[in-house]
């Protein structure tokens, strides 16, 4: 008994290991070549525009300086930006689960008649390249007074956003197991309270990655927010890291810290619903 | 599992109270602003909204935030509320916002035909001529500086009337490393054999006298430079303003695309330039490793603050009497704005002598500044060298100016020129087509 793993034990790591050691190899230069624009943006955002000037930008810096970061937090107000963009994401986020939601309980469960039809609109409506609706929202968004409102940016992005979302929802939904469906109808479950109490509930993860994707995308969203937030107190922060491009000039430090800035929230935002996002993936939509 | 429940349960209940504390925020917000708009008409306090995408602690910066001061100290209850912009920005939007009751009373706007010019056709942009004429702005500025600042009806620039006025000005040179002359005992040439003979020396070192981003604008602006050693003001007037015939095999093009090809055999340019940037160049320079740029006066504030390692100057391209350089970007007034007797007065103020001064000796290019009070005699220097050119009449604008999207094309001819993937002929030749398709389009 206490031979034999000791045997398997011996060989077979052994020969995974080799495998394993290409593998662990070949990820970790994916990982150094993903890693690297990052590693210069954070050393250049720490530098002095002298310090770049003469030694360029791949060096380390000679001192470590928050002045640029500083800076740019000032030139562009970067806090109001910041309450912008979560305001737009966060709402984004909730209002798109909530229309993806309904529609998908009425294409996925409900099976309403003409649902392929509707779900290839939805396929299509989501490969349109954002250019093309740039002038009809722009002349509508005029024509409604909603023209530089958050309002208008927050209204387009979660119908943009549910449209992938009742797509992905509805062929989840339509795998929803039919024998919870009818026990919860037997049970005098109403429509409202079968899609809060019995299909929210069990496919809350599926919902919390979708949460999670809109809030993330809506975020680093730029053409629609520059073409139709004018005031600069009502931009995000993608379009407040593009304040700094000049039209001959480029401040390297400025921008590297300016990308940083741009990056962080992002970044926290992802880490604090990682969890949540893996669960999704990996959980089904049953229990 | 419960637990992890709860957590998303909590997170999600602080987003929408994060949410709701927000809205709110923005509710009491507009609600502030909202009677401001109405009250225009009245003697209450006024507000301009101006947008510019010039830098803090660029020389238009300073000038202007200086401006702004100046004119809120003449205007009582007048508050000008500025928005700085990227350059992108504008040039992506400006059409749309223009259009629309968000536009700002005045911005300063990209100058040329595509950007200016399309703008004054669709009716966006206030006809400034009267206004200019009755401020003298007409007579302050050169004939050369003029031409950006009018258009005719079918918005191309140099005639008609005024859409916009410049502030400053930008002109290309060349920058040099004093030190590494020295080093090598080199003069700085007056003539353009003298300049051919300074690269040489360098070349003999084993340095490549010429910092170049092939990869953008500065190529081709010193192929320009080349052709216009060969060429006069009617062929810029031809090239540039459609006043006459432009022959591309004719002597100052086929002169130019064979000493920019020249200068790459004989080792003043180096073939990797084709992928350098222009931001690259720059730093290049700043560092040390090539002698001598030839580029913009849009450098010339940022050398000042970050070249420490060296000692540099900056003399005209030896021999030329026409120059690459032009007007700054320009103040325009879109038709819809508010305000406009107010936004005349702000624009004069930026016109006047010591406001242009300051932009001087902040290492700008100004176009109305008293010489003798600009201090730096760096500045000083850059400020009578545009004279020179100004009084001479030697702005001969930028290459990629006559067509739209014609600053794409130069780019990749000239890196094949200098990769050598196209001789003089062929180069020339394929920068003609576009250059004349939209010629013909225009009736011109």
């Amino acid at each position: 008994m206490t031979s034999l793993p000791l045997k398997s034990s011996y060989k077979k790591p052994h020969k995974a290991g080799i495998g394993r050691f290409f593998v662990l190899a070949a990820l970790l230069i994916v990982l150094l070549v993903v890693l690297l624009p990052f590693a210069i943006v954070i050393i250049n955002a720490f530098k002095t525009p002298e310090d770049y000037a003469t030694y360029g930008p791949l060096s380390w810096p000679t001192e470590w300086s928050i002045a640029g970061i500083v800076e740019f937090w000032q030139r562009v107000d970067y806090s109001q930006k910041l309450l912008n963009s979560l305001l737009i994401s966060a709402s984004v986020a909730v209002i798109g689960v909530l229309l993806s939601l309904l529609n998908a309980f009425a294409l996925g469960i409900g099976r309403i008649k003409g649902r392929i039809w509707l779900l290839i609109l939805f396929m299509v409506a989501n490969t349109l390249p954002q250019e093309s609706l740039v002038y009809p929202l722009y002349y509508l968004s005029k024509e409604f007074d909603l023209y530089n409102t958050r309002f208008v940016v927050i209204l387009i992005f979660s119908v943009i956003q549910s449209a992938f979302g009742t797509y992905l929802l509805s062929s989840v939904f339509s795998t929803f197991p039919k024998e919870m469906l009818e026990a919860a109808m037997l049970d005098g479950c109403n429509k409202l309270q079968l899609l809060f109490k019995i299909i929210v509930p069990v496919s809350r993860p599926t919902l919390a990655v979708l949460f999670t994707f809109f809030f993330i995308w809506t975020w680093n969203e730029f053409f629609l927010p520059l073409i139709l937030l004018i005031s600069n107190d009502r931009q995000t922060v993608p379009i407040a890291v593009g304040v700094l491009q000049g039209q001959r000039n480029m401040e390297a430090t400025l921008s590297s810290a300016s990308a940083l800035l741009g990056i962080l929230p992002c970044f926290i935002f992802f880490l604090i619903f990682q969890r949540t996002l893996t669960k999704g993936i990996a959980a089904g939509s049953v229990k | 599992m419960s637990t992890s429940k709860s957590t998303f349960r909590l997170s999600f209940m602080l987003l929408l109270v994060l949410l709701t504390s927000i809205l709110a925020a923005c509710g009491s917000d507009s609600a502030t602003t909202a009677p401001s708009g109405s009250t225009t008409t009245s003697n209450e306090p006024r507000t301009i909204k101006l947008w510019h995408y010039e830098g803090a602690n660029s020389a238009m910066g300073i000038a202007w935030a200086e401006s702004i001061k100046q004119f809120q100290a003449a205007h009582p209850g007048v508050t000008i509320q500025f928005e700085e912009k990227g350059f992108e920005q504008i040039r992506q939007t400006a059409g749309m916002v223009l259009n629309s009751n968000e536009t700002p009373d005045i911005l300063e706007y990209n100058k040329g035909n595509a950007t200016a010019g399309l703008l004054s056709t669709q009716g966006l942009l206030t006809d400034l001529s009267a206004v200019a004429t009755q401020r003298g702005w007409d007579t302050l500025l050169s004939s050369s500086l003029q031409t950006t600042a009018r258009y005719d009806d079918k918005g191309v620039m140099g005639s008609g009337k005024w859409f916009g006025v410049p502030n400053y000005a930008e002109y290309v040179m060349v920058y040099y490393n004093k030190d590494m002359f020295a080093k090598a005992n080199l003069q700085v040439p007056t003539t353009f054999a003298e300049f051919e003979a300074v690269m040489d020396a360098f070349v003999q070192q084993g340095i490549t006298p010429l910092s170049v981003g092939g990869a953008e604008y500065p190529a081709q602006q010193i192929f320009y430079e080349l052709v216009l050693s060969k060429a006069n003001r009617e062929f810029v007037n031809a090239f540039q303003l459609y006043q006459g015939d432009v022959d591309f095999r004719g002597p100052e093009f086929t002169y130019g695309a064979e000493k920019m090809a020249e200068w790459v055999s004989k080792g003043y340019i180096s073939k990797d330039a084709t992928g350098i940037k222009a931001e690259d160049m720059g730093v290049a320079f700043t560092n040390g490793t090539f002698p001598i740029m030839i580029s913009g006066s849009w450098w010339y504030g940022r050398f000042s603050d970050e070249i420490k390692g060296f000692e540099w100057g900056t003399f005209l391209f030896p021999g030329n009497k026409l120059h690459p350089g032009s007007s700054g970007n320009i103040w325009a007034v879109p038709t819809n704005a508010q305000n406009k007797e107010l936004v005349y007065d702000f624009i004069d103020i930026t016109m006047s002598q010591d406001i242009q001064t300051l932009l001087g000796n902040s290492g700008g290019v100004p176009v109305n500044a008293d010489v003798s009070k600009i201090t730096n005699e760096k500045n000083k220097e850059l400020i009578q060298n545009f004279d020179a050119i100004s009084k001479a009449d030697g702005l001969a604008f930028y290459p990629d100016w006559p067509a739209p999207g014609y600053y794409d094309v130069l780019v990749a001819n000239v890196q094949e020129l200098i990769d050598g993937t196209k001789t003089p002929s062929e180069m020339l030749d394929a920068i003609a087509i576009p250059y004349q398709e939209h010629r013909a389009t225009l009736g011109k």
